[in-house]
């Protein structure tokens, strides 16, 4: 609670011809003796010295700044006080319009509509920081060692540069020795500068590095059992050859890498069936032992034959099961966790750039030891080079005997000790037959993720990451900006289980997770959040006292973050949580708060809004909860541009749309508001949230709500989510008043003045 | 179902590679060279396909090309190419390829294709314009013979009725009859399977050949088009300029060769207009004569700096376009040498510079349908037979 809370006025970001004086005077009325400083400064960002003198001279435990957004300079304001910003000028006075639709005119001073905003928007923000806290610590010791599961390339990369670091690595690798998939790839595609020529793996140097290293210990024939507690200071058990182990670990590296795609997939390309049809990684085998006497090879990268037959497979499966009876549930229906198996023809495509460099480094590599003597056919639905890779693909493309083209490769037949391969639609401008002695198909990469759960954590929500199929079993959550991020906090993807991808890949990959790992555990040590609201000290509070022990919260949180007891009651694992509080979104009884951030206190605020009673002279009054991620910059980013909206909207920026609670909704109803309007980022297969399922659970959350408008006689069509990402601040105002108009031809809340 | 089967030859791309095209693996098929070409038609334009052509080693499919002679060598492809490719250089190493493999005997091909060949070449004429040499001197008594006034008369040791003339008759038409079998042969290839329909009026093939002439020779229209094309941001010295003139000084030399061959034969039966060599400076056959050498010097200068100054990035210069330009090169000096030298009385000089003048002539002449100068032949016919189907 702040308790004596100074406000200031930024005259330089307050434009509109707001009367900053008369906004200040409206204030120090209002709120009295909570708000113990009130001025107006020229320029705010000249006044932080001013500001500290304020803190300390008047014991100030609360700071609002009315001026930019808080999107803007937040870096200039690191105040020993709690510190909230009031947006007047983004999205108040660059953002105005006249309620008619006409461009203001400040010249006489701002509007009469402008000015109600700012005040509201004013009060809003005194009423947040009085009903804001500072967080009570949750820093835990932070243990420094760093568990890598898996001991393939991006593995031991992975403990070899977090033993760098300074810490202290657990290797548990599955099999009997190091090295992964890369033991047969002794020479790769390039792995540093200058790009262009296949570089020989050293795997023997990598993997000495790694037993030799007094910090890292390794764990051969060894794999996980269980991964309880929470980042910073998990318990892995693992099953070693002489028995399980426990293990104290603050973070963890997922490397374990993937596995062949089984060969029946490939089966209608001749694989399995025709002895001169090989997969690549069969092929490459085969070089390494100099068996390879084939003078022309086709390389086959358009696998279309094989998807078209998977896709009928499936069609005819999906018409078999809807004629069939469903097969009874299994009795008892106790929970037992069954892995889904994942595999599937899709890892073929996924694996496409893989395989692309894969099957140039091949077709150079037996040109090169036969002096050319040997023809090798690209043929390619899309060659796919990552990256910097490109510089190799030029090399090879300049190679005499590789001879590439887009085709489609309609047949593979056998035909008098040959085999031939039909191409059409190549760039040759025709179709054409080729003859050759052996046919290399691409190796489809299945994450181990899609056949097994692999940390097997000790969670809640079950011993696998949530939501894999989405990712057809790649151990990946859609992050683009943190590419290792796993749905569980503290547990780093890095290689070929995150992507299918190059031998250079996995390396940086590793490095990238080591990053996180330690990031998390020096946060964990800090009692922060590690991402993606990186420092955030706040955590979930419950109040057990009211808690119903529904669950909800247990199992709507995307992140596993709380496990519970056997009566249901939440345990919460502040370390784990991701501070986006779709927890109390889902709670029932409001027993979920964070320190500065709950449900009292968004409700307030929006009591706090002045809402008229005449509808068609004061016009309506419309609140917009924004998604912070998204919505929140993107409003930003249409007032900066100029672009205005409706003026009779009030803003309230949220953690995520998760985290609006049914309340609210009342709340806003209750006090006479004529909509509201949930602005979030999108949802489904490509969803954009930071936190993976805020807006969709949202979604499902409304039509509740929905329900529940409906039963008191109020429109649910005045409750409205709606998607907007990050770059369409030009789409944003539309959105807007077209929501306003469809409000406005609905008439006032029937609620209004009650 | 059984389809046309491909066979793929990579001695082919070797052989390509080495006769100019070395970059042409590079190409990715973007088709920004296709685009590029101002020339190209809107169906199946070129220099894409001949490039993937050329990188699998399909002989049968670019040999067949009538495109090949579309081609002008601008070099804007090559100037967009993003990657440094050289579809021109690669179209110019694939005609190199017909220069070499067309036309008969092969050996000259074989020769010309490379500098090693170089001795070869240059020892036929040599050996044979030393016979001629030593027959006339152990006739005239002398190696260096003056004539009965004291002036220099090259006729003292190359007697025209008995030596020059028809050597280079038999050579000169010897060359035509090759050339003519080159062009037969050519058009028989570009003929596709089957038949092939024109529909709408149809031109005799002579009409279509006053034609190219027209736009190639008479007023170099084409080259307007290449300069004209997309702008590369590259700086390119004017192609027109160099090529109009020599191609300008070769029509009257030309000319004036047949001046005097009709002067000097025709003379014998109408003494009116015999003419006799050496003609005097003034005589108006031979200022145009010195007019036109003059004039080759002109656009060899102009043809030489453009390949100089060429950026070597976008652009290389072969064996074969060094020779031809060399070849040029030295027939001009050596003719304007000659004829200086007997002008300044230099009696020995003047006779050996006339003997590498008619070494660098006959070079020029009896190898022409395997060298680049070919293109003249070969490429007006493609034009003539590309305008006969439409494709222009």
């Amino acid at each position: 609670m702040a308790e004596k809370i100074g406000v200031y006025f930024d005259m330089q970001n307050i434009g509109g011809g707001l009367d900053a004086e008369a906004l200040a005077a409206q204030t120090r009325e209002k709120w009295g003796e909570l708000v113990s400083v009130v001025r107006v400064c020229p320029v705010l960002a000249c006044s932080v010295e001013e500001i500290k003198a304020d803190i300390s001279a008047q014991g100030l435990d609360g700071v609002l700044l009315c001026g930019a957004s808080p999107r803007a300079e937040t870096d200039v304001y690191r105040l020993p006080a709690q510190v909230e910003f009031v947006n007047l000028r983004e999205q108040c006075a660059l953002s105005y319009k006249n309620p008619d639709g006409s461009l203001p005119d400040f010249s006489g001073g701002a509007p009469e509509t402008l000015a109600i905003m700012a005040r509201d928007y004013v009060n809003m923000g005194v009423v947040k920081l009085q009903k804001s806290q500072v967080p009570d610590s949750v820093a835990i010791s932070g243990i420094r060692r760093i568990l890598v599961i898996g001991g393939g390339i991006a593995g031991l990369t992975a403990a070899t540069e977090a033993a760098a670091t300074g810490y202290e690595v657990v290797l548990v690798e599955k099999s009997g020795q190091l090295g992964g998939a890369a033991v047969n790839i002794p020479v790769s595609s390039p792995l540093g500068p200058h790009w262009t020529d296949k570089q020989s793996v050293d795997l023997n140097a990598k993997i000495s590095a790694v037993t030799s290293n007094a910090k890292i210990a390794v764990h051969l024939n060894t794999q996980m059992e269980t991964l309880s507690g929470q980042p910073g200071e998990f318990k892995a058990t693992i099953s070693t050859p002489q028995g399980p182990v426990g293990v104290d670990v603050g973070a963890v590296i997922l490397a374990t890498g993937w596995k062949a795609l089984d060969d029946k997939y490939l089966a209608p390309m001749g694989l399995g069936k025709l002895s001169q049809v090989m997969s690549a990684a069969e092929f490459g085998k085969m070089l390494l032992a100099g068996n390879v006497s084939a003078r022309r090879i086709a390389f086959v990268l358009d696998t279309t034959l094989a998807e078209d037959v998977a896709r009928e497979a499936v069609e005819g499966a999906a018409d078999e099961a809807a004629s069939e009876p469903e097969t009874p549930a299994t009795e008892g229906g106790a929970e037992k966790f069954v892995k889904e198996d994942l595999e599937s023809i899709r890892h073929l495509a996924y694996s496409n750039a893989v395989n692309s460099v894969g099957m140039l480094r091949l077709a150079n590599s037996v040109c090169e030891q036969t002096n050319d003597a040997t023809q090798a056919f690209v043929l390619y639905k899309n060659m796919t080079v990552p990256g910097i890779l490109e510089r190799f693909y030029k090399k090879m493309q300049d190679r005499l005997g590789i001879m590439m083209t887009k085709a489609d490769v309609t047949a593979i037949r056998e035909a008098g000790g040959h085999l031939v391969v039909e191409c059409k639609n190549t760039l040759l401008g025709m179709d054409f037959d080729l003859d050759v002695d052996l046919v290399v198909l691409p190796t489809g990469m299945v994450p181990t993720t899609a056949k097994d759960a692999v940390v097997r954590f000790d969670y809640r929500q079950g011993p696998d990451f949530p939501d894999l199929r989405l990712f057809d079993g790649f151990a990946d959550s859609n992050y683009i900006c943190f590419p290792y991020e796993t749905r569980r906090t503290g547990v780093y993807a890095a290689g070929c289980v995150r992507q299918p991808m190059t031998m250079d890949a996995c390396e940086e990959d590793a490095r990238g997770a080591v990053l996180k790992a330690m990031q998390c555990i020096e946060s964990a040590s800090h009692g922060v959040a590690v991402h993606p609201r990186s420092g955030d000290a706040s955590y979930p509070v419950f109040n057990f006292v009211r808690c119903t022990q529904c669950k909800r919260c247990t199992e709507e949180c995307p992140f596993g973050a709380l496990d519970d007891d056997e009566k249901g009651t939440p345990k919460p694992n502040p370390a784990r949580c991701r501070r986006c509080g779709t927890c109390f979104g889902a709670c029932p009884e409001r027993v979920i708060s964070f320190a500065n951030y709950n449900i009292d206190q968004i409700g307030s605020m929006i009591r706090e809004v002045a809402v008229p009673k005449d509808f068609k002279k004061e016009g309506p009054r419309i609140l917009i909860l924004a998604c912070e991620n998204d919505a929140y910059p993107a409003l930003d980013m249409a007032g900066l541009r100029g672009r205005a909206w409706n003026p009779f909207v009030r803003i309230i920026p949220v953690r995520c749309l998760g985290s609006v609670n049914a309340i609210w909704v009342s709340d806003a109803m209750s006090k006479g508001f004529d909509g509201v309007m949930l602005l979030g980022c999108k949802y489904g297969d490509d969803y954009q949230c930071h936190f993976v399922k805020g807006s969709e659970i949202c979604a499902k959350r409304k039509e509740n709500i929905a329900e529940t408008l409906n039963r008191l006689g109020v429109q649910p069509e005045r409750v409205d989510q709606l998607e907007v990402a990050i770059d369409e601040y030009d789409k944003v105002p539309d959105l807007i008043d077209g929501f306003v108009d469809r409000i406005m031809d609905m008439g006032p809340n029937p609620f209004k003045g009650m | 179902m059984a389809q046309y089967t491909l066979k793929p030859d990579t001695s082919f791309t070797r052989e390509l590679q080495e006769a100019g095209g070395e970059n042409l693996k590079r190409c990715y098929q973007c088709a920004t060279c296709a685009v590029a070409c101002p020339f190209a038609p809107a169906n199946a334009p070129y220099p894409r396909k001949e490039m993937v052509w050329a990188s699998w080693g399909l002989k049968d499919k670019l040999m067949r090309d009538a495109d090949l002679w579309l081609c002008h060598n601008c070099g804007n492809c090559s100037d967009l190419c993003p990657r440094g490719a050289r579809p021109a250089d690669t179209m110019a190493a694939a005609r190199n390829m017909i220069y070499k493999e067309l036309t008969e005997p092969s050996i000259v091909g074989k020769w010309m294709s490379k500098a090693s060949g170089l001795p070869f070449l240059f020892f036929i004429p040599a050996v044979l314009w030393l016979v001629v040499w030593a027959i006339r001197a152990s006739y005239k008594g002398h190696w260096f013979p003056r004539a009965a006034d004291g002036r220099i008369v090259f006729g003292e040791i190359f007697y025209g009725d008995y030596t020059i003339d028809p050597i280079f008759m038999i050579t000169f038409f010897g060359a035509c009859f090759i050339l003519y079998r080159g062009v037969r042969k050519l058009w028989s290839m570009f003929k596709p399977e089957g038949e092939l329909l024109v529909i709408g009026p149809k031109k005799s093939w002579l009409c279509h050949l006053v034609a190219v002439l027209m736009d190639e020779v008479v007023t170099h229209r084409k080259f307007d088009d290449c300069e004209d094309g997309p702008i590369t941001g590259k700086g390119a010295a004017n192609r027109k300029f160099g090529h109009m003139v020599l191609v300008y000084s070769f029509a009257i030399l030309a000319f004036v060769t047949a001046v005097v061959a009709a002067g000097h034969w025709g003379g014998k039966i109408i003494p009116a207009i015999e003419i006799h060599t050496p003609m005097p400076l003034t005589f108006p056959v031979k200022i145009l004569a010195n007019i036109g050498a003059l004039l080759m010097l002109c656009g060899l200068a102009a043809l030489t700096w453009r390949r100089l100054a060429q950026d070597r990035a976008n652009h290389a210069s072969g064996f074969y376009d060094w020779y031809l330009l060399s070849i040029i090169w030295l027939v001009a000096v050596t003719g304007i040498l000659s004829q200086c030298f007997r002008l300044t009385d230099a009696l020995k000089p003047a006779f050996v510079t006339y003997y590498f003048h008619l070494v660098f002539v006959w070079m020029l002449f009896a190898y022409l349908p395997w060298s680049k100068l070919g293109h003249f032949v070969y490429r007006t016919a493609a034009l003539v037979y590309v305008r006969m189907y439409g494709r222009s």
